[in-house]
């Protein structure tokens, strides 16, 4: 459901091809380490208007998208 | 006398905090720098609950000045340090290597000022959201694990972007240092290589010896290929891990190579094959003393040039 805009986030900082992320992508693959999360998910809480607090690990753009999912519904 | 917001939060006499090395920095240590007027902070590093718990009796044993300690976020015994310190009864609690989201509620309900160490914008304003009582904006001048950013361009943006008190750390070692940090708009200063000298400081002394002859060039960054950067003193080891780690060694026998290495120089002074953690700043690390007077000192040049500031101003 966050898919896209999580994948144009990510294209926009890393400097790369949209079509190129997909849900299987793992952050490790996309050179995206712990401080670049942090920094993401800010830009991402801003984007949605949603705060996310992300209290743990996601290994793929598909985790991190269920991830806000799952926060959203909870709500 | 220098006046900061930092001192009347956590009961201290002057903004310096010696810094939580893992290893090195111990209750006897952080006890030393308290008693100075400092926050002397005692270094979990990835060891178990009880040994925290008895260095901080160690410590309180010494002062009765408020002390910390330094949890590493990685530590495999992170779940019984971070009861242990509420336990305690740990005044401040600094953090590394990590995100402690988790355990910042239960710490603040303790009454426990939590400061982490941050590496950039993003992290110092999640650490603010999340009820973080300062932060410690630490440049990539520091030993140990190294964020991008240098303590020259980190700082002014972490001030920035939080209305909450910052600590400096990263580069620091005399006066010129502590009045720059307050320039780039801290409130205190965080040091570790400079109180390797402390006496008090019981690392071995081939480890005191190597960063009283460092020079200016004296540290490199290895580690960067695992994604975790780690300053160290250029010595055997640091250029063996350097040729491993861009000669195609596979992670895993990287990791292993990486492991114990610290112990190896900290606790048994091993030139051949331990990793001496230092700072870029160690050139200026000259003599050894007592901690206090390292306080002392650091103050008493740092005094004079934020006064003389205004001769730059007509």
């Amino acid at each position: 459901m966050y898919f896209e805009t999580i994948a144009k986030v990510i294209a926009e900082r890393m400097d790369i091809d949209v079509e190129s992320i997909k849900p299987e992508s793992t952050f490790a693959d996309l050179k995206i380490d712990s401080l670049d999360t942090v920094d993401m998910v800010m830009n991402l809480e801003d984007i949605l208007g949603i705060e996310i607090d992300l209290d743990q690990p996601v290994t793929t753009v598909g985790d991190l998208d269920r991830f806000i999912q799952n926060k959203v519904a909870a709500k | 006398m220098i006046k900061s917001e930092l001192c009347s939060l956590l009961g201290i006499k002057y903004p310096v905090f010696q810094g939580g090395m893992a290893w090195i920095a111990d209750g006897k240590l952080a006890a030393a720098v308290s008693n100075g007027g400092g926050l002397g902070i005692i270094a979990a590093g990835n060891a178990p609950g009880e040994y925290v718990r008895s260095q901080v009796k160690i410590a309180r044993e010494l002062t009765d000045k408020p002390i910390g300690v330094n949890i590493m976020l990685l530590s495999p015994f992170i779940e019984e340090v971070a009861k242990v310190v509420v336990e305690e009864k740990v005044e401040v609690v600094t953090t590394g290597a990590g995100n402690p989201s988790k355990f910042i509620g239960a710490w603040n309900e303790a009454g426990i000022k939590v400061i982490p160490v941050v590496a950039s914008v993003a992290m110092a304003k999640l650490m603010t959201r999340l009820g973080a009582a300062a932060v410690i904006a630490e440049g990539g001048e520091s030993g140990g694990h190294v964020g991008e950013l240098t303590t020259m361009v980190l700082v002014p943006q972490v001030c920035d972007a939080t209305d909450l008190p910052v600590i400096a750390a990263g580069g620091i070692a005399d006066g010129r240092g502590v009045a720059a940090a307050f320039m780039l708009g801290a409130c205190g200063v965080q040091l570790g290589t400079r109180f390797l000298s402390a006496y008090e400081c019981g690392v071995h002394p081939n480890y005191k010896k190597k960063i009283l002859k460092a020079n200016d060039l004296c540290t490199m960054v290895t580690g960067k290929k695992l994604g975790h950067p780690v300053r160290q003193l250029r010595t055997a080891f640091a250029k063996k891990y350097w040729d491993a780690e861009y000669g195609g060694m596979p992670d895993e026998e990287l990791e292993a190579l990486g492991t114990g290495v610290l112990r190896l120089a900290a606790v048994e002074g091993d030139e051949e094959r331990g990793c001496f953690l230092s700072g870029q700043i160690a050139a200026l690390v000259k003599k050894e003393q007592p901690a206090a007077e390292i306080i002392k000192e650091l103050m008493e040049e740092a005094e004079p040039l934020l006064l003389g500031a205004s001769k730059w101003v007509e």
